[in-house]
């Protein structure tokens, strides 16, 4: 209880074990297999790497924490994510418990790369243990490893997991138990591991390769066959083409049912407030304020999901390295690295995530470009937007006899903001100048199945996320609107809706002078004042402006009829261009404030985002208006 | 011992070529980044067989090299820090 005098402590009632490993090793995997879902995602204190942490109890009945540490190939640590792992693991960050433990996890497929970070983490003279994971993929191919013997070289405990299979995780538990109770030892200084040269350290990874395996040498492997085709010059970038193109086609025909099911029921339950309740200012808000605006948001969380789940599946299997590597020059000629196409294709869900996995770039300038242009991927968040419109507009048609008007119209959206992206890389390229050759070194893992489990738990962690946003920010924000569009009521013998005398009215009408020329009515411009926030925000208010402007029977009937009614078709694409790039979402820009640590590229991004939605939206107004005639 | 073939760097080798790998050059210490022993971190170290799986289009640019059991995706300007005694 005292001062702290010695560093020889006793282990608190739940020592932490830290999963240490090279990425793509099933370190994740494992941390899932173990904790299942009793985890908890967060942030390192004062940076934005995700910090993972779970518990768990083992079958001798010993609680542990867990800490998954970000994939490392070294502790010398070239990446901000290296930084951390390295720091933890040493002891050397603040507010970060030194672990008790360290499990490394390696691929058993791949110990000629793995043993060497195994090797580097020994002389930091923790308690270890080495899971050998994947053992089941190495038995497949041939590849015995004794266990046994390599425990003895390395003079540690080695147990084989299977991180993906139920129960291939008990060695490990069983590992645990036995070294319990456990003692705290301090780390080794860091320089411990740069006393040995890179080379001596793998004539060791050498020579215990060849006493406890029979790692025959590179004959080939399933894995380059599907690489003969997926990277093939011409048949890669066509398959790339394809599966994107159909992810973007089955976001919006799967999500259909359950979208449906969704709006149905939020309608029912407002029906049912409304046949049951006094006509009030309670009434109002309930139905109104609160199902009309987190309801009509709630809708797209299937669209979401699916495209999560795409998203999730290309990572787990391999092949979003690929897609990094064909990319590669084509990124590069805009002075993007290949690297950047994983946070940019993040993006595509949501810009928060791809910022953060912009850490991966080592090159602090390619850094900058990327989260500069994050935004400019079309985010989930627009969806609600682009849907609504596309919906309300674009017929339902097909063309081709295989494709619908609506998908191609939306694919479309997506290729302006991938073009126009590009664009600004190469304008800040120009302009940040230092045009210096980036390094690539992307590996290129094992293809595998994508794992159901693994997949279950990333897809709850995304709702989870889409629904807390859902529950906190937009929910308030639409209750404030509700609040806005509500007081001061309408005048006697009023001529308008009652939403025109309100406060919220007010705004709309004075921004419409800003608006009007790139086709914005007040309604519209009502609801961009709330969409500063977020961008689904603006479908919420927009059923709330709408709702509220309506009288008696169709209130609560949906706003897709309203609005095809009540816009013009130039100011419907006007708006969906202004969406292609306007900065609408505080999240981004808190991130970006935060990545940067500097106050001048959120600044920079907002200014440059809105002058490109205004001068997207006026032009295309103004052409519309041409070619429609009027 | 014989005379062997001259060492080739590894962004000079065609597509399905194998060698070891001989030494490994610093890159350029203008951006602070040290190219050679990140390289040798992911397995470019003198001693290892290397094959060369894939060059992308167009330009031969970036190279899959496989390393060991691994395979990395390189520029050519990383490529051409690694020297090769090619079989």
């Amino acid at each position: 209880m005292g001062a702290s005098d010695k560093p020889v402590t006793a282990v608190a009632q739940q020592p932490m074990v830290a999963l240490l490993g090279n990425p793509n090793c099933g370190k994740t995997a494992l941390f899932n297999r173990l904790t299942g879902a009793r985890q908890k995602v967060a942030n390192y204190a004062g940076v934005t790497i995700e910090r993972k942490e779970g518990h768990f109890t083992s079958p001798g009945g010993h609680p542990f924490r867990l800490l998954d540490l970000p994939g490392a190939y070294s502790l010398s640590a070239h990446t901000p994510d290296e930084e951390i792992t390295r720091d933890v693991v040493a002891g050397l960050r603040q507010g970060e418990t030194a672990p008790d433990v360290v499990v490394c996890v390696v691929d058993a497929t791949n110990l000629r790369l793995n043993l060497r970070l195994v090797l580097e983490i020994k002389r930091l003279g923790l308690p270890m243990v080495l899971a050998l994971n994947m053992v089941d993929v190495a038995r497949k191919r041939g590849l015995s490893i004794d266990a046994a013997r390599l425990s003895q070289e390395l003079g540690m405990t080695v147990v084989e997991t299977v991180a993906v299979q139920g129960g291939g995780e008990k060695s490990l538990l069983a590992a645990l138990d036995a070294m319990w109770p456990l003692q705290h030892v301090q780390s080794n200084p860091l320089s411990a591991i740069d006393a040995v040269p890179v080379e001596e350290t793998q004539r060791e990874v050498r020579r215990i390769l060849a006493l406890v395996s029979n790692d025959t040498h590179d004959k080939g492997n399933l894995s380059e066959k599907i690489d003969d085709v997926v990277l093939h010059p011409v048949l890669g970038p066509i398959i790339l083409a394809v599966l994107m193109f159909l992810v973007f086609q089955a976001v919006f025909t799967w999500a259909q049912p359950p979208m449906d099911a969704i709006k149905n029921g939020v309608d029912g339950l407002g029906e049912l407030i409304k046949a049951n309740m006094a006509d009030g200012l309670l009434r109002s808000l309930l139905v109104e304020g609160i199902m009309g605006g987190a309801g009509s948001v709630l809708v797209f969380l299937p669209q979401i999901l699916i495209l999560f789940f795409f998203i999730l599946i290309l990572e787990d299997c391999g092949y979003l390295p690929r897609a990094a590597f064909l990319l590669d020059r084509l990124m590069g000629g805009v002075g993007l690295s290949g690297r950047a196409f994983i946070p940019l294709l993040s993006s595509f869900a949501c810009a928060v995530p791809g910022i953060m996995a912009a850490r991966t770039i080592q090159n602090p300038r390619d850094r900058l470009v990327t989260i500069m242009i994050a935004p400019l991927m079309t985010c989930s968040a627009r969806l609600p937007i682009y849907a609504l419109i596309i919906a309300a507009f674009i017929p339902e048609r097909e063309v081709g006899g295989f494709m619908s008007l609506q998908g191609l119209v939306l694919f479309a959206l997506y290729v302006a903001g991938i073009v126009s992206a590009m664009a600004v890389a190469y304008f800040f390229k120009r302009t940040l100048g230092a045009n210096t050759q980036q390094p690539l070194m992307l590996e290129l893992p094992s293809y595998h199945w994508p794992h159901l489990r693994n997949l279950a738990l990333g897809l709850w962690e995304r709702c989870k996320i889409f629904l807390s946003r859902v529950g906190t920010i937009i929910l308030t924000l639409m209750v404030l609107l509700w609040a806005l569009s509500s007081f001061p009521g309408a005048p006697e013998g009023a001529t308008h809706p009652a939403i025109y005398y309100s406060v919220a009215g007010m705004l709309g009408r004075g921004l419409e002078v800003i608006f009007a020329p790139i086709g914005f009515n007040w309604q519209i411009s009502i609801a961009l004042v709330p969409g500063l926030a977020a961008r689904e925000v603006a479908v919420g208010a927009l059923g709330t402006v709408y709702a509220l402007s309506q009288t008696g029977e169709e209130l609560a009937s949906s706003l897709t009829p309203i609005i095809a009614h009540s816009w013009a078709l130039p100011t419907a694409l006007s708006l969906l261009a202004w969406y292609v790039f306007a900065p609408q979402c505080m999240s981004t820009l808190s991130v970006v404030r935060r990545e940067t640590n500097s106050l001048r590229y959120p600044l920079l991004m907002a200014g440059y985002m809105f002058a490109l939605a205004y001068v997207a939206a006026f032009l295309t107004y103004r052409i519309s208006l041409y070619l429609v005639g009027a | 011992m014989t005379h062997a073939a001259p060492l080739l760097t590894l962004d000079h080798l065609v597509t399905g070529s194998r060698g070891t790998v001989v030494h490994v050059a610093p890159g350029n210490p203008a951006d602070g980044s040290d190219l050679a022993r990140r390289l040798m971190e992911l397995g470019f170290v003198p001693g290892e067989k290397i094959r060369v799986l894939k060059r992308g289009m167009p330009g031969g640019e970036p190279l899959a090299i496989k390393v060991g059991n691994s395979t990395f995706a390189l520029r050519r300007f990383e490529a051409a820090l690694v020297s090769i005694q090619p079989e």
